[in-house]
């Protein structure tokens, strides 16, 4: 009996001691701030009494918020989230509580906040994050700033949309640097829409046209011709037919209406902005006029130099046939045809270097002289004012100055060694002719031509070409005179 | 009975609406049990603002506090549960 008391007592020592404990534990608990609620009894009613701030507020003004926002714990732990972040993430308060922020957000953008709630400063800079929401990427500036809730040290976190504005910003980007692109293109670009109206235009492009191109139909800022080979009719139909899926390159067009009518090249592309049809049409137009100059300067000369070398080669035919003719050995052929045809290759040398253009008198007279005497010594002087020939007057003189060359130094005036030649050329006047007369002295007494060989032909017919050319030859007993008439047409 | 279903912890936490704490200590125990009880507890929340009454029949007084209720004896563990290693203690069956 006394030891089932006893145990009874030591019973309600051990209940009372646990009781005891627990009490101490409770109050321990609160007062190191471990629990934030507490259930106090009155008149036989039990009631919660939720111990620091009222939360309640702060959620009211958090829901009220426009960007997303959500306090959480120290460790990230959400302690709530308003209806923003919700929809942002399309997910129940029911399903989000208590999550760690790291649970619910990509991985990168939750380093990068992790790094703001656990940051020792006060003032912590915005991190801005991305990532995708129903499929769209979104952009995000974060900001994290202490605050108390009830018991606990946490954080409110908002989550501002940038999304538009960054996706303006790019826009706005991606806008200057299609202009940029457009602008710095050597080549004409034109930009139109679907109704052909044109929305960009380079400087290149506006030097083609007489009127403003941005806002103007394409067909009437540039209305372009093509040749009927291409089987396109005006410059619409390039634009329907890549916004049709056909993009058109390098057809030859003419723009009769742009500032000296150009030749073009023109190229015709859709202009894809998303998956949709194309938007517009770009087309870019190459000048040709420069080209098709070349070309038909090409095509000139090409002619030109046909017509020369069948007229050059005639005249060598005709050296050869005369001189066969007139010479009575195979020496004499050949001596006197290879300083013909060397006469004739000194002055085609001098027109090649000035680009068949016009030679000056005085240099076809040094080409052809030099080779028999020093054009600048005593024996030879030349007077009177130089003058600039066209191609066939030029050859014409250099081979007469080579026969009056080739004979003064086999029988005139540089046979010895005391002989001159003035050249004298005559100003011009108002005669259809300019005179140059070639005037032998202190050679050996001189005789006519004993027989008139080609020499004398070539002297008496090379200008013969025009009624105002030609020369006389007189054999004066002093020296030979030669008075040659050079057609003033053919003085530049 | 076996073995398993005597090593069954029946847990209860009894929580204060939304408060921080109960919400840590939500957190906490699922993250616990998830990690080294898996597929031996059963967890029982009892959101005391909603039904005060019920504080009673573990005599709760401080808020967030978990009572293993099986295997007994009873054992009660007060605070949001932040310190595992506690948690555990209270939660082996010895």
């Amino acid at each position: 009996m006394r030891n089932s008391q006893e145990q009874a007592l030591q019973s309600l020592i051990d209940d009372l001691r646990q009781r005891v404990a627990e009490a101490e534990e409770t109050l321990a608990a609160i007062r190191d701030g471990s629990v934030d609620a507490v259930v106090v009894g009155g008149e036989g009613k039990d009631e919660v009494l939720v111990i620091g701030d009222d939360v309640s507020a702060f959620r009211n003004f958090m829901e009220a918020m426009e960007p997303g926002a959500v306090a959480v714990d120290s460790a990230g732990r959400l302690l709530y989230a308003n209806a923003r972040f919700r929809q942002i993430f399309a997910e129940d308060w029911d399903r989000l509580k208590g999550k760690l922020l790291s649970e619910i957000l990509p991985g990168p953008a939750a380093q990068l906040i992790g790094r703001l709630i656990n940051s020792d400063s006060e003032e912590t800079a915005p991190v801005s994050v991305s990532f995708l929401e129903r499929g769209m990427e979104r952009n995000y500036l974060v900001s994290a700033r202490p605050v108390h809730l009830g018991t606990v040290r946490g954080f409110a976190v908002t989550f501002s949309d940038l999304t538009e504005r960054v996706r303006a910003e790019t826009a706005e980007r991606a806008q200057r640097v299609a202009n940029a692109i457009i602008a710095s293109a050597n080549e004409a670009v034109i930009v139109c829409d679907r109704m052909h109206n044109i929305t960009h235009a380079n400087f290149a492009a506006e030097a083609l046209s007489t009127q403003k191109l941005v806002g103007a139909r394409l067909d009437t800022a540039i209305p372009l011709k093509f040749p009927d080979a291409t089987g396109i009719l005006e410059i619409g139909e390039l634009v329907e037919s890549s916004l049709a899926g056909t993009p058109l390159r390098s057809i030859e067009a003419f723009a009769p209406m742009s500032p000296g009518a150009r030749d073009v090249l023109v190229s015709a592309a859709p202009l894809n902005i998303s998956d949709d049809e194309p938007e517009g049409c770009v087309l870019t137009l190459v000048d040709l006029t420069q080209r098709k100059k070349d070309e038909r300067q090409m095509h000139l000369l090409m002619r030109e130099l046909d017509h020369r070398v069948k007229n050059t080669l005639a005249l060598v035919l005709s050296i050869s046939k005369r001189t066969a003719a007139s010479e009575e050995t195979l020496e004499g052929f050949q001596g006197s045809f290879s300083g013909r045809i060397e006469a004739l290759a000194a002055t085609h040398n001098l027109l090649a270097g000035a680009s068949w253009e016009s030679l000056s008198l005085r240099q076809i007279f040094g080409a052809e002289v030099s080779p028999y005497a020093e054009t600048s010594g005593d024996r030879i002087n030349i007077t009177g004012p130089d003058l600039s020939l066209y191609p066939r007057a030029a050859i014409a003189l250099g081979l007469i100055f080579h026969e009056l060359a080739t004979n003064a130094t086999k029988y005139g005036a540089l046979s010895g060694e005391t002989g001159t030649i003035d050249l004298e050329i005559h100003p011009r006047t108002d005669s259809p002719s300019v005179e140059v007369t070639w005037t032998e002295s202190g050679g050996p007494p001189v005789k006519s031509f004993s027989r008139k060989g080609f020499g004398h032909t070539v002297i008496a017919r090379s200008l013969s070409y025009s009624p105002h050319g030609g020369t006389t030859l007189d054999f004066e007993p002093s020296g030979v005179v030669c008075r040659i008439r050079i057609p003033v047409s053919d003085v530049a | 009975m076996s073995m398993e279903e005597t090593s069954t912890r029946k847990l209860i936490l009894y929580v204060a609406g939304e408060t921080p704490k109960s919400l840590a200590a939500i957190s906490n125990l699922e993250r616990i049990c998830r990690e080294h009880l898996p597929g031996k507890y059963q967890i029982e929340v009892i959101d005391l603002k909603k039904n005060p009454q019920l504080a009673r029949e573990h005599k709760i007084v401080a808020i967030p506090t978990l009572v293993r209720e099986l295997p007994i004896p009873i054992r009660k563990i007060i605070g949001d549960l932040s310190d595992e290693q506690k948690v555990l203690v209270n939660l082996r069956v010895e």
